[in-house]
Formats: C-alpha cells, sequence, structure tokens
C-alpha cells in the first residue's frame, strides 16, 4: 500500500509562492549541493515541490499515529528531502525499533526455538 | 474444546516443523556471507559512555539519548521522546533518529555498512548506534542499541541495550542481527570534527541533510573540516562553492568552481552554477558562454539539465554581444 495523500492543494499554491524565495542569488538556476549529490546518486531529482508536499505527508500522518501535532511539525522539517519522500511513501514499512512485546502467539514458539538453536537473540534480553 | 486442542496441536507442530526448516535456511544463508572473526580486533571499552535503561518501546529515545549525551548535550531519554517516538507504531523511525541528531546540533553520519567501520568509529572513542533486527527477515524484531566496545578475549561486542548498561553479544550472533537491519548504523558527530571512517562524499551530504536545521555557522564549520580534511575532493569543492555563492561571495565562489572545472572540465552542474555567478557578478557575456558549454557537456535525459537550460534562456535574454562590462570579468575565463 502506497500512501500518497498529499495535502490540500492551497499548500501547492504556498509552495509555488515561496519556492523563489528560497535562493539568495536573483539567478534561480544555481544547482544547490542536494540536487547535485541527488543526481550523483542517480535519485530521481527531487524537485522542490515534491519535498514540501510530502513534508506535508509525513506531518499529517505522524499526528495520526499519535504524535502531538506541534511536535510533528518540528519532526518534519528535521528530516531530508530524500528522507521525506521515503517517509511519505511507506512509513508504515519502515522498521520502527521498538521491542518484542509485540511478538505474540506462534511466532513467541518461532522465536524460541529459533532461539534455542542460536539463529536469533531475541530473549537474551529479557 | 478437544477438537479445538487438537487444532492447536497440529497448528503448533506446523509451527516447529516450520521453525526448524527456516532454521536450516538462515544457517545456510549465513554460510556464504564474508567472515569477520574479529580476530584482529583489539579490546575496547567506552566505559563514559551514559546509559539510559529504556521503558517500554522506547529503544529509540534511550540509545538516541547515550550517543548525545556522549557528546555532552544535557538530554535524557525522557526528553528526547517526543522527538523520535511514535506510539503508533511501538517504536522510532530509522530517519527520526537522524533528524532529532541535528536538532541538537551534531551531525548524524551512517557508517560504511561493514563491521571494520563500526569498531574503527568504537575504537576512536565514538559509541555507534546500532538497528538490530533479533527476529528474523520475514519476522522482524527491531531494536536500537549503542555499541560501546568489544572483548576479545571472550569475543563479546559491548552494547547499552535495552535495561543492561553492559550487555554483552558474542560477536557473530551480533554481526547476524545487524546484517538482518542491513548493517544500519550511524554516530553524532560534532560539525567541526567529521568521524574517522567518513569519506568526502558522505561527509558532504550528512552535512547537506542537516543544512535547514543546523545553525549557519556549524554548516560552515563543517565544510571549513571539509575542506581541511578533503582540500582536493570535487564534491567538498562544488559544496563550499554553492556555500560561497548562497552567502552572496560570488567572486570567491566563481573561483572555487573554476579550480573544479580544471580537473574535471565535464562537470556541467560547476560550469552551470560558474555562469550563474558571473552573471551574478555582471559578466554576462562569459556567462552566457559557460551556460552554453554546460549545456553541451550535459547527457540529454540527467536530472540536471531542466536547471541548466533554465540558465541559457535566462542569458541569452540578459547578455548583448559587445556590451560594455566590468573590467574584474576580464579575470574570470
Amino acid at each position: 500500500m502506497r500512501r500518497r495523500r498529499f495535502g490540500p492543494s492551497i499548500l501547492m499554491l504556498c509552495a509555488l509562492l515561496v519556492a523563489p524565495l528560497q535562493t539568495t542569488t536573483s539567478y534561480a538556476a544555481v544547482i544547490g549541493t542536494e540536487q547535485y549529490l541527488g543526481a550523483l546518486e542517480r535519485e530521481r531529482a527531487l524537485e522542490r515541490i515534491d519535498a514540501v508536499l510530502a513534508r506535508e505527508a509525513v506531518r499529517e500522518r505522524l499526528t495520526q499515529l499519535g504524535v502531538d501535532p506541534a511536535d510533528a511539525l518540528e519532526r518534519a522539517a528535521a528530516l531530508s528531502d530524500a528522507e521525506l519522500v521515503a517517509l511519505a511513501e511507506n512509513l508504515e514499512e519502515l522498521p520502527a525499533g521498538g521491542d518484542l512485546l509485540g511478538v505474540l502467539g506462534v511466532m513467541f514458539v518461532v522465536l524460541l526455538v529459533l532461539e534455542l538453536l542460536g539463529v536469533t537473540n531475541v530473549f537474551n534480553k529479557i | 474444546m478437544q477438537a479445538l486442542a487438537a487444532f492447536r496441536d497440529a497448528r503448533l507442530s506446523r509451527a516447529l516443523t516450520l521453525a526448524l526448516a527456516v532454521a536450516a535456511l538462515a544457517a545456510a544463508g549465513c554460510a556464504g556471507t564474508p567472515r569477520f572473526d574479529g580476530t584482529s580486533l583489539p579490546a575496547v571499552e567506552l566505559d563514559d559512555v551514559p546509559f539510559f535503561p529504556q521503558t517500554e518501546y522506547q529503544c529509540g529515545p534511550a540509545a538516541l539519548a547515550t550517543i548525545l549525551a556522549h557528546e555532552g548535550l544535557p538530554v535524557d531519554a525522557d526528553a528526547l521522546a517526543p522527538a523520535v517516538y511514535i506510539e503508533g507504531l511501538r517504536g522510532s523511525l530509522q530517519a527520526e533518529l537522524l533528524a532529532a541528531t541535528r536538532r541538537h546540533g551534531l551531525v548524524p553520519y551512517r557508517l560504511r555498512p561493514d563491521p571494520d567501520a563500526l569498531f574503527t568509529e568504537v575504537g576512536s572513542g565514538k559509541p555507534v548506534l546500532v538497528l538490530q533486527n533479533l527476529g528474523l527477515d520475514r519476522f522482524p524484531v527491531w531494536h536500537y542499541a549503542v555499541v560501546v566496545g568489544f572483548d576479545p578475549t571472550r569475543g563479546d561486542v559491548l552494547l547499552r541495550s535495552g535495561t543492561e548498561r553492559r550487555r554483552r553479544e558474542p560477536l557473530r550472533r551480533f554481526l547476524r542481527s545487524w546484517a538482518r537491519a542491513d548493517h544500519w548504523a550511524f554516530v553524532a558527530a560534532p560539525p567541526d570534527e567529521p568521524p574517522v571512517t567518513a569519506d568526502a562524499a558522505g561527509w558532504i551530504r550528512a552535512i547537506t541533510d542537516a543544512a535547514r536545521v543546523l545553525p549557519p555557522s556549524s554548516v560552515d564549520a563543517a565544510l571549513d573540516a571539509a575542506t581541511s580534511r578533503w582540500p582536493a575532493e570535487p564534491i567538498v569543492l562544488y559544496a563550499s562553492a554553492v556555500r560561497a555563492g548562497e552567502a552572496g561571495r560570488w567572486q570567491d565562489a566563481a573561483r572555487a568552481y573554476a579550480v573544479l572545472l580544471e580537473s574535471d572540465p565535464g562537470n556541467a552542474a560547476a560550469r552551470n552554477n560558474l555562469a550563474n555567478m558571473l552573471a551574478e557578478g555582471g559578466c554576462f557575456g562569459e556567462a552566457l558562454a559557460q551556460a552554453r558549454a554546460a549545456l553541451a557537456a550535459v547527457r540529454v535525459e540527467s536530472p540536471l539539465r531542466p536547471a541548466i537550460e533554465d540558465t541559457v534562456d535566462t542569458l541569452e535574454r540578459r547578455a548583448y554581444v559587445g556590451a560594455a562590462e566590468p573590467d574584474y570579468c576580464a579575470a574570470f575565463p
């Protein structure tokens, strides 16, 4: 499931209005380091607008997952463009390091056997 | 009820069979990975790395607090939870640990995904935050911990992990759990101290990703550190030139691009930016020549092409053949 819930279009309008102000030179066609690195790394060149929309999507998703709205805003602001786009696309599928209390039932037995066989080391931490 | 119990037994025995099969496969999979036996590793233990025992699901904030406090920041796990914990996922995302590190004024540097880099960092005095998958590829159990040492006499990795201040994990077990998390690891570096295992491109990437959040003086310090450590690296020259341009120092920027282009004349992005800097100084004739050369050098499918076309278009409207230009323009070929 790919999520693409890029906020309301008023945001896009704001982004378009703000975008030209972000370059400090009067010539807007300087290729910044982030864009240059992106091209070197053969990523899709991220449009500024994609990152702005992704930031909004991530902020909204964090809030839905129980993060305080003010915190979510600051947290989304500290992510890089590439990180934002990755999170906007599949936040739920990424590893979320937590603990093993969510492991239940059959999984418990499977892990216990593997543990005894020395393949995993979940239970060492208890 | 008996039928249900029998059904449960059947499921259980199927699960056990599956578990054994998976174990066999996993063992086979491990045999193919390159061996890192740690025999060459020296003993190291960063005893002064603080410890924050995790509460439920909160290994992310705890591990992050560990490495940030080691850098002298007044943080603890509770204070960091609002910055990285997600109740709905009962955990913390990797990208958010990096982002929170930036918000505390440090540069998160992702390590090369190999044990050498990890233990070299620890040997240099840096605790390393790692992601481990304590379960299986199909049934992951994600966990963040901080590597603080290695004990060669017993072959154990030493970690701040969960509720254990000094957890020992046999090297091979640790490496397997780390490999199942794609060898994900990072250190928190002060802006003026690139980590010992850092390379120029990785450090510039790390600074660039942090630039929106760090104070401008920190970004400058990080770039200066890059320049003194990798003075001739093209990516360092490029990033420094962009920074000079952003600060309005177009002549410094233009000179840096010119140096870069001497060794790498086909660098269309640098040539495009040089054109923009020259235009900034009113040297439209040379700017247009550089912009056209950049367009000729860039591949048709390059994602950078639109910006270069933009430069050419803008300059074609501004440049007049034979128009008077400032004298200093002669200094920029």
